[in-house]
């Protein structure tokens, strides 16, 4: 499972996630774009589900560890991660065959884009609710907040703007993080996910 | 102290502030991350909370400014349907920007402990699996690679007339380029030594021969001090504030 190529590919893929993440925590944007690496290593390891969703979600671990340092509140997401390891393993390596084609097709390639962006989204919009109000109360301190705090004075409960502002900000950002890793699928070299998927013999189990 | 006793201290003070104790509890919590820091840290101690602090104010201030000027009343207030105040929304977002602090403070606490070992050295301390202490060691050698990486495509997208110097609007047009050649040369680094580097140098074994090391003894030294002491300050945390309660 862990080969040498797999156990590089989690290190970039956590920090893409790290990097981008923590700029556009910096600049408090209503978005997150801190999975793109976690996506990316599922479609980079398609068809295999198992090695995409193990992998992708250690790459989602090791970068909440490290941004963990800048946004702390970041960490107590971790079952966020493992939500969209699952479903980017589920439902997203399916379409890395769409899309990689060449030339690409623009209206699969958009169609899965946004399938695959809505569906995490409202995953991830539902697993971080009871995170965001149980532990923090509403208060964490990405842009989201400011959707959360506008739902909140707009008269829903606590729980019911959590889950509104997830609904609200989550669809649009994974598809755009699922739409930035497809990119960043399509350029990368064929000679570096062969080998991803070859076995490496006395590898780490 | 080794490494593996000063992450369970980290962890274990971290998870007690999570469970938010009361003043009693968060007071025993406090002493003893300010015993940690003055014993084992020393001096070091002023450089974790000045980090600290400079990770929490900001978001101290963005969250004031959004519960005390936007909402204008707790959580808890709005959760019970009753009354809301900025100055209760206040006291929220000051008492959690605290264990925010808090818990940055000891995460620093923690490495700054073991700022003496290289980073191979502590995590080859540490009482993991092989293959997650290779995970480890792999990520922390790619940081520079990275760097490498960004300053390579930056320098190169300037060159090509893409990006500028100073701060423009054409560097936010085509920052999606700069991403898309930071990937491509961190990968094509990544396959030129996986390729034809490491397998001359055999780096890979060598690497497993050093994080193989198992340490005779989980905890040892001080820890056997520090543990029995945090996990005491534990339950004192937990049961503190229900003294005298009905």
């Amino acid at each position: 499972m862990f080969t040498t190529p797999r156990l590089i590919l989690i290190a970039l893929g956590a920090a893409i996630n790290c990097s981008i993440g923590t700029i556009v925590y910096l600049v408090k944007l209503p978005i997150y774009l801190d999975s793109i690496g976690t996506i990316l290593i599922a479609l980079l390891l398609a068809p295999d589900r198992m090695a995409a969703f193990v992998c992708a979600w250690a790459a989602g671990w090791v970068g909440l560890a490290v941004s963990g340092l800048i946004n702390p509140f970041l960490p107590w997401f971790a079952i966020t991660d493992v939500a969209i390891a699952l479903v980017a393993a589920l439902l997203i390596v399916p379409a890395a065959a769409t899309f990689r084609a060449r030339p690409a097709r623009g209206g699969p390639f958009a169609f899965q884009v946004v399938l695959c962006g809505a569906v995490t989204g409202i995953v991830s919009a539902i697993v971080s609710a009871p995170v965001v109000v149980y532990l923090f109360g509403g208060v964490t301190g990405s842009g989201s907040a400011v959707v959360v705090a506008l739902f909140l004075k707009d008269g829903l409960h606590l729980m019911s703007a959590a889950i509104m502002s997830g609904l609200t900000a989550d669809p649009l950002d994974k598809v755009l993080q699922v739409l930035l890793a497809a990119l960043l699928y399509r350029a990368t070299p064929g000679e570096f996910i062969t080998l991803l998927r070859a076995p490496e013999p006395g590898a780490a189990a | 102290m080794t490494p593996n006793g000063g992450f369970a201290v980290g962890l274990i003070l971290i998870a007690l502030s999570v469970v938010e104790p009361g003043p009693r509890g968060a007071a025993v919590l406090v002493a003893l991350a300010l015993a940690f820091a003055i014993i084992e840290v020393r001096a070091a101690s002023l450089l974790a909370a000045r980090r600290a602090a400079l990770v929490v104010l900001p978001l101290a201030l963005f969250m004031g400014l959004v519960w005390v000027g936007i909402v204008g009343e707790a959580p808890y207030q709005i959760a019970a349907d009753a009354v809301g105040t900025r100055a209760a929304a206040l006291v929220y977002v000051a008492k959690l920007s605290g264990r925010l602090f808090f818990i940055v403070t000891v995460i620093q606490l923690v490495f700054l402990r073991f700022a003496d070992l290289t980073p191979l050295q502590l995590i080859r301390a540490l009482a993991l699996p092989v293959a997650v202490k290779r995970m480890l060691a792999i990520t922390l050698s790619l940081i520079e690679t990275l760097r490498h990486a960004i300053d390579r495509a930056h320098i190169a997208l300037i060159a090509s007339g893409t990006l500028t110097r100073a701060p423009s609007l054409r560097n936010a047009l085509h920052s999606w380029r700069l991403i898309q050649a930071v990937w491509l040369s961190a990968v094509t680094i990544m396959l030129g030594r996986m390729r034809d580097k490491w397998p001359v140098e055999n780096t890979m074994a060598r690497l497993d021969a050093a994080l193989a090391h198992v340490p005779a003894r989980v905890f040892a030294g001080d820890d056997r001090i520090w543990l029995p002491i945090t996990l005491g300050a534990a339950a004192v945390t937990l049961l503190a504030d229900l003294v005298g309660k009905p």
